[in-house]
């Protein structure tokens, strides 16, 4: 029996999903794995407390979004090109969703673009994502009014979302 | 679901599948041997010099924390070597099936313009608490710079004369944190350090030489030094400071985001950088700003590279009117010679994809 069976289970369980909002996060496969494999790092460290009475998932999803948020500005290997393909027969319309959210989430604030991937991917409530993000429900409630703003500017294709901004 | 839902699971669906337990338990490993390692020299240290008088001793170099002395790399050998092209970290092994990942290797290694490849074991790769350290070489490829655990500083070495300068500065381990930057002169005797970007530790300008210590505020990030003044870069604002070595001067604030600023040119007075917005925007443009009066002098729409790639970073001059860029498309980063009048990108090398963010340029400050 290993010190670390705990640890392994873990991942093994969840990694996929983890690397999934780091992806969101960062924007770039290999970004998201460094990102993910730091975190995860720290993480076995804490390993026999958080198993013991924390939530290991829900710290670790939190260390890797304020890990995300504190990077040094720096400049993004997303490359968004400027002119996303029209929309047309030659792509399904998931496909260019997909394209123009890429661009669109590129030119979010880093906060912003945390509190979009907690609130509509990782589905938290405010004061979950307030919890998460270290911050106060209004300063979430904040965030998510104007990263939504400029999602609509910034992809009028998904202007049709009818996102609901209610508070849960 | 919302449309917005759907398309963040479509493109959270993109994420490639990964296998981080072994890498992970691995970095855990190696951060507390390091750890460890630190505590038992400093015991010994503190032992040796409480109960014998004797002189505090430091083992050499970083291989007490870094057993990663096999491979086919030879290690930086003492005496002349020659200029170096550039300097990268080595990444993690991975197997093929991605079961195996093994960063116990991971360590700086430099590569000479006649391509011949070392490692720097004494140059430390992570602190214990696992903060990655940078190197720097200065514009002509000629010094090194690195942190040494054993010295506790900083270390200049001149690689064509073979000569070895420890800084006076003592620099612990544990004040250098995550985002930490470093840069250094051509004839090695300035080093700007900064050792946590933008948070409320100040950066050091050290005269090598003479150990006196010029202090950087915290908002600057040293850029580089050239010709006897450091170049400091205030983000939140964009303020440029040209600042002499021997302190002084003032900054020149532009209007707007910049990113991406270039040493200064050989006339003395204008950088080029990124505009923010044309960054985020995907186009490769460079702006030419006056650092005498804070004016955009022109932008330059850059031709001649890939199709999709942007600029990543932009470092010394090689010519009153060419600038050295860092352009990466895809996998490729590559590194164009540009001509800010024309705008004509100049291809000048080719860099493996893996070295992403952990190549160091001459003359770019190590760590950005």
């Amino acid at each position: 029996m290993d010190r670390h069976d705990g640890f392994r289970e873990f991942v093994l369980a969840r990694q996929q999903a983890l690397m999934r909002t780091a992806y969101l996060l960062a924007g770039d496969a290999h970004l998201a794995e460094d990102l993910l494999q730091s975190v995860l790092t720290k993480v076995v460290g804490h390993w026999s407390k958080l198993s013991r009475d924390g939530n290991p998932e829900a710290y670790t999803r939190k260390a890797l979004v304020n890990q995300y948020i504190s990077w040094r500005r720096r400049p993004s290997p997303e490359w968004p090109s400027a002119d996303p393909p029209e929309y047309g027969a030659s792509h399904d319309e998931a496909t260019l969703d997909r394209i123009v959210l890429r661009q669109a989430l590129a030119k979010l604030t880093r906060k912003q673009r945390a509190v979009i991937v907690l609130r509509f991917w990782e589905d938290l409530t405010e004061a979950q994502t307030a919890d998460a993000l270290g911050c106060s429900i209004g300063n979430v409630k904040s965030q998510t009014h104007h990263a939504l703003a400029r999602l609509r500017e910034l992809a009028p294709e998904l202007t049709d979302l009818r996102i609901q901004e209610v508070a849960r | 679901m919302t449309r917005l839902r759907e398309a963040l699971k479509d493109l959270a669906e993109e994420a490639p599948p990964v296998s981080l337990v072994d890498a992970a338990i691995a970095g855990h490993r190696r951060r507390r041997r390091t750890r460890l390692a630190v505590t038992a020299v400093v015991t010994a240290a503190a032992l040796m010099a409480t109960t014998a008088g004797a002189t505090v001793f430091w083992p050499r170099g970083g291989q007490v924390a870094t057993p990663q002395r096999e491979g086919t790399v030879p290690d930086l050998p003492d005496g002349k070597v020659g200029a170096i092209g550039y300097a990268y970290q080595t990444p993690c092994y991975v197997s093929a099936d991605r079961q195996v990942i093994d960063c116990r290797r991971v360590a700086w290694q430099v590569v000479t313009r006649t391509g011949t490849t070392y490692r720097v074991p004494q140059a430390l790769v992570t602190t214990s608490k696992g903060n990655d350290i940078p190197v720097a070489v200065s514009r002509d490829g000629r010094m090194l710079a690195y942190y040494s655990r054993a010295a506790q500083a900083h270390v200049v070495r001149d690689l064509v004369s073979g000569q070895e300068t420890t800084s006076p500065v003592a620099v612990k381990e544990d004040q250098i944190k995550m985002g930490n930057q470093l840069v250094v002169s051509d004839d090695g005797r300035y080093v700007a350090f900064d050792p946590h970007v933008n948070h409320k530790e100040p950066g050091l300008l050290i005269d090598m030489r003479t150990g006196k210590a010029v202090s950087i505020p915290r908002e600057y990030e040293p850029i580089s030094i050239k010709d006897g003044v450091v170049e400091l870069v205030r983000y939140v604002k964009t303020d440029l400071w040209l600042m002499p070595v021997t302190g002084g001067g003032k900054p020149v604030r532009f209007e707007g985001a910049y990113i991406n600023f270039s040493e200064l040119a050989p006339d003395g007075r204008t950088v080029v950088a990124s505009y923010f917005k044309d960054l985020q925007a995907g186009t490769p443009m460079l702006s030419l700003l006056d650092t005498k009066t804070g004016r955009t002098l022109r932008k330059v729409p850059v031709r001649g590279l890939p199709k999709r790639s942007g600029i990543f970073r932009t470092s010394v001059w090689q010519s009153p009117s060419e600038v050295v860029v860092l352009s990466m498309a895809g996998k490729n980063n590559s590194t164009y010679l540009v001509n800010v009048n024309t705008g004509k990108a100049r291809h000048l090398a080719d860099y493996p994809h893996h070295l992403k963010t952990r190549l160091i340029l001459p003359g770019a400050a190590g760590g950005k």
